[in-house]
């Protein structure tokens, strides 16, 4: 009883995602890459694929950078700060992005990929600072002690002792930087301008009036497997420390 | 070493905390003050959309429930070697957009024919949300050492017994972060029911149309501060609970 109960939950959780990516392989029952070939050649697409892509790339890197260097001074002094990133975690994202909003109007900053880039980074520097302190809150610190006894400065010794350790948790912390930015769509709607559009914008600019096609499920579907890989290594990742 | 921690501290500072600051100034009239846009947010056509997502919210957090609950007992105490893969399984969904995944449920309600309907909203809800309430509460379960419950056998309570005095218990804090994993974001819900409901309207929907819309961002933001304050008094009394937060 129990097993037919959760293989019918995971049934209703993967399904809708089989049945997307299976139908943008199909056109009247049989195999095509049809679709996926209307994606690569539309040039909207490429721009919006061109967007999403450097605002991942982008907000991950200077996320991670900041996120990493805050964890490791949270460990190191006696700073009680971490409620100031608890509190970009758990805000429902549709406050956050209208927050935003006000602030780059009332800035007079203009819209467009900065002001989606700089929203995109607030949030991956909290979930990165969490990541990644989870992370080196287990490791040993005599080796630290030891670089530092044989003469190494502080910085040294966090170049080359601390972020060698730190690392899967950096890297587990940059996967999922990189799915949040890629895949976002709330808070890039509400800081966007004019002429800046990324793809699950246009998903959705399509979706919302009910008009689901083939070429869109592809794109979806591409946008699907990526995000959802970059999951599975993370928890691939992650989950080695045990 | 401190120094190290100015840079992130300050941009959440300049581009999250201020930005939340600016919304309590619309909220309150900004540039002028007047507290006209609270009472005027409690009117009752507000007032029905707030009823609105508060009945969206729960029906979506009872079923998710429901759901979980019954998947989470397997993977924790029951999966065995399944369990890596059936966790990899629940934890993949969790961090992949709600826009993508909605657009996966959009894909087959709409050969079924259950589009712009209330059903396709709560389908499209539970399926979103149900790993925020699997994962706390698979986390919950996984602590319970197996000792206690083959105890509770021993002594001779039935598996039924066992499970309501042993094993329930302690997995309500697990239970608990469900609810308000699911609850709080489902109240604000904007994706969801704007894809697949029509003109379903709830807090998320007429925030969006305030901001986006009409760009009027006094009553937007009157709004979204008795939704912060709602969210933040719900993670008051859970951080009392439990402590802390684990993601």
């Amino acid at each position: 009883m129990m097993r037919l109960f959760v293989f019918i939950v995971f049934v209703f959780l993967y399904a809708p995602i089989a049945f997307v990516i299976a139908s943008s392989f199909m056109e009247d029952g049989s195999f095509t890459l049809k679709w996926f070939e209307n994606v690569f050649e539309d040039k909207k697409i490429a721009t919006a694929f061109k967007n999403s892509l450097s605002l991942a790339i982008l907000s991950t890197l200077i996320s991670v950078i900041l996120g990493t260097t805050a964890a490791y001074a949270y460990l190191k002094t006696n700073m009680r700060f971490e409620s100031i990133f608890y509190t970009p975690i758990v805000i429902p994202e549709i406050t956050e992005a209208l927050s935003l909003l006000l602030f780059y109007n009332f800035t007079s900053f203009p819209l467009g990929f900065y002001s989606v880039l700089l929203g995109h980074i607030a949030f991956n520097v909290a979930f990165v600072f969490v990541i990644v302190k989870a992370r080196l809150a287990g490791y040993e610190r005599s080796i630290e002690e030891a670089s530092l006894t044989l003469g190494a400065n502080e910085i040294q010794t966090f170049l080359r002792v601390t972020l060698p350790l730190a690392m899967p948790g950096v890297i587990a912390a940059s996967l999922i930087a990189f799915i949040l930015s890629w895949d976002n769509f709330i808070k890039t709607i509400f800081t966007t301008g004019p002429g800046f559009q990324t793809l699950p914008m246009l998903i959705w600019s399509q979706a919302v009036r009910g008009s689901i096609n083939p070429t869109l499920n592809a794109l979806t579907s591409l946008l699907l497997l990526i995000s959802m890989i970059l999951a599975y290594l993370y928890v691939r990742i992650s989950a080695k420390r045990k | 070493m401190r120094f190290f921690a100015y840079p992130a501290i300050l941009y959440l500072l300049v581009l999250f905390y201020l930005p939340l600051f600016i919304v309590i100034l619309y909220s309150f009239g900004f540039p002028n003050f007047s507290l006209n846009y609270y009472f005027e947010v409690m009117r009752p056509i507000y007032f029905k959309v707030l009823l609105n997502s508060i009945i969206l919210a729960a029906i979506t957090t009872v079923f998710c429930f429901l759901l979980a609950y019954p998947v989470a007992y397997y993977i924790a105490l029951r999966a065995q070697r399944w369990k890596n893969l059936l966790l990899v399984l629940v934890i993949l969904p969790f961090w992949i957009s709600f826009l993508l995944r909605t657009y996966a449920i959009m894909s087959i309600l709409t050969p079924l024919g259950l589009m712009f309907t209330f059903t396709a909203v709560v389908i499209g809800m539970v399926y979103d949300y149900l790993p925020f309430m699997l994962l706390p509460i698979y986390a919950s379960l996984e602590k319970i050492t197996r000792s206690q419950i083959d105890a509770s056998y021993t002594l001779g309570a039935s598996p039924w017994k066992t499970f309501l005095k042993i094993t329930f218990p302690q997995s309500m804090p697990g239970v608990v972060a469900g609810v308000i994993l699911v609850f709080i974001p489902a109240l604000g819900e904007f994706v969801v029911p704007s894809m697949l409901g029509g003109v379903y309207t709830t807090i998320g929907t007429i925030t969006w149309d305030l901001f986006l819309r009409y760009h009027d961002w006094w009553r937007g933001s009157a709004i979204s501060i008795i939704y912060i304050a709602a969210v933040l008094a719900a993670l008051a009394i859970y951080m009392k609970k439990a402590g802390r937060i684990e993601i």
